[in-house]
């Protein structure tokens, strides 16, 4: 075979599509049929091997020619990338939801669980939600990967549709001072939520071991935390009142803003207590030591509390330096409109 | 080197979006691929033909040129010609191109 035919079908197999491509492959020899003839004419040399590659690496790498016959070349386009991102957000919230509620109804009614069992369930709940979102995100990707091929570009053209969109529907831009109801609606209700667990079911949580004749219990907390509750339970309340008093108020003002600053200070210092106190964990070598050892794996318990429980403070200690930061700015946003 | 870079890219830009108005403009008569890229260089546009022959079918595709394969010196050719509504959008096109010239010569008078 040639050199200028090896060539040819090496361009041919990078074609993207199947057809068209013997069309493509019939024209590109032709032309560098017709570009060899000119050079030799212009050139006065002979057509030999050493010129074909010459003029071939003019020409470029079959892959970069075959690559500018490719109508596609990206997996999802410009056309549809707006609306697969719309899909890929629902998709995902629901599939991690669904998953992450699953594990939770599970945990609910497997009671009472023994020793491992808890762990395993949320750990696999959280794992199954991963692997859900990472199948639901390649599902997504393939249907639009499809449709970028096989719809025909008027039928896009609905989905990015112009004609009906009207100015007036774009919102004012917000106030900063502004209260978000719904917001505020969801922190006190997840505030409440924390302050039942904290002072009504705080005791249920922990490991049940069950042997031939008895129930073990061990609290995931030591009583050094118990000293810890009612401080909680005291900036969970504030939070609380502050945000009766906004939703009431609907508006920020210096005075809240300062709360806020406050209350979310207070809760960096309380949770870094509770981190740097020692013997806070329930799960010791000593309350598994009256437990039978076939029963439980205490070693791997107390391995995952004891590594889990810094890093989820550490996490949350995070999370409320980014809500200190955030009301400060609040606060000085306010205090510089005010001036 | 930053900007010539950015020159090129800026011309590149500019080439591409006469080239479709070029090629149909010069395809009164039938041409080949190689010979319509030869008449465009000798007339002062230089055009790739990692361009050019995508343009061409694309073009095609889109009914404003047709084609027809031709055994000329034992060596298919596949010849080009503007079809009738390409010739109808031609005028069209020119009036743009009019249109734009006469603009950016304000412009940059």
């Amino acid at each position: 075979m040639k050199l200028i035919d090896r060539y040819v079908v090496e361009v041919g197999k990078n074609l993207p599509l199947l057809r068209g491509r013997e069309d493509i492959e019939k024209e590109l020899r032709s032309t560098l049929e017709d570009m060899f003839e000119d050079r030799v004419s212009a050139t006065g040399r002979v057509r030999d091997e050493a010129m074909e590659i010459e003029l071939l690496k003019e020409y470029g790498s079959p892959q970069k020619v075959a690559a500018t016959y490719n109508p596609h070349p990206y997996l999802i386009g410009p056309r549809l990338f707006p609306f697969f991102l719309f899909v890929l957000k629902i998709v995902i919230t629901v599939v991690v939801f669904v998953m992450l509620g699953l594990a939770g109804l599970r945990a609910v009614t497997d009671t009472p669980m023994m020793g491992m069992d808890f762990v395993n369930i949320i750990g696999g709940g959280l794992g199954n939600a991963v692997s859900a979102a990472i199948a639901a995100f390649g599902n997504v990707v393939l249907v639009f990967a499809i449709l970028e091929r096989v719809l025909p570009d008027k039928e896009i053209g609905g989905f990015n549709d112009e004609k009906d969109w009207d100015p007036a529907s774009l919102t004012k831009e917000p106030d900063p001072d502004t209260v978000k109801r719904g917001e505020i609606i969801v922190e006190i209700v997840f505030t409440f939520i924390g302050l039942a667990i904290l002072n009504l079911y705080f005791e249920i949580f922990g490991a049940y071991f069950f042997t031939e004749d008895k129930l073990f219990f061990i609290p995931i907390f030591s009583d050094v935390f118990l000293k810890f509750i009612p401080w909680i339970n005291a900036i969970f309340l504030a939070e609380i009142v502050l945000d009766v008093y906004l939703l009431r108020n609907a508006i920020w003002t210096p005075f809240t803003r300062i709360a806020k600053v406050f209350i979310e200070a207070a809760g960096i210092v309380l949770t870094f207590l509770i981190l740097s106190t020692p013997n806070i964990i329930g799960f010791t070598a000593e309350s598994f030591a009256n437990i039978p050892e076939s029963s439980v794996d205490a070693q791997t318990l107390m391995t995952v509390f004891n590594l889990s429980f810094p890093i989820t403070m550490i996490i949350i200690i995070i999370i409320q330096g980014v809500e200190l930061a955030k009301a400060i700015y609040g606060l000085f946003k306010t205090t510089y409109k005010a001036k | 080197m930053a900007n010539t870079e950015s020159l090129d890219n800026v011309v590149l830009e500019l080439r591409r979006g006469v080239i479709v108005l070029a090629v149909l403009s010069q395809l009164n008569d039938e041409q080949y691929g190689y010979s319509l890229l030869k008449l465009l260089s000798d007339q002062g546009l230089e055009v790739d033909q990692g361009t050019l022959y995508p343009l061409l079918r694309r073009l095609e595709t889109q009914g404003l040129l047709e084609s027809v394969w031709k055994l000329e010196e034992a060596r298919p050719r596949r010849y080009y010609v503007i079809s009738a509504e390409g010739k109808k959008l031609l005028p069209k096109l020119k009036k743009e191109w009019a249109g734009i010239v006469s603009v950016m010569n304000g412009m940059l008078a």
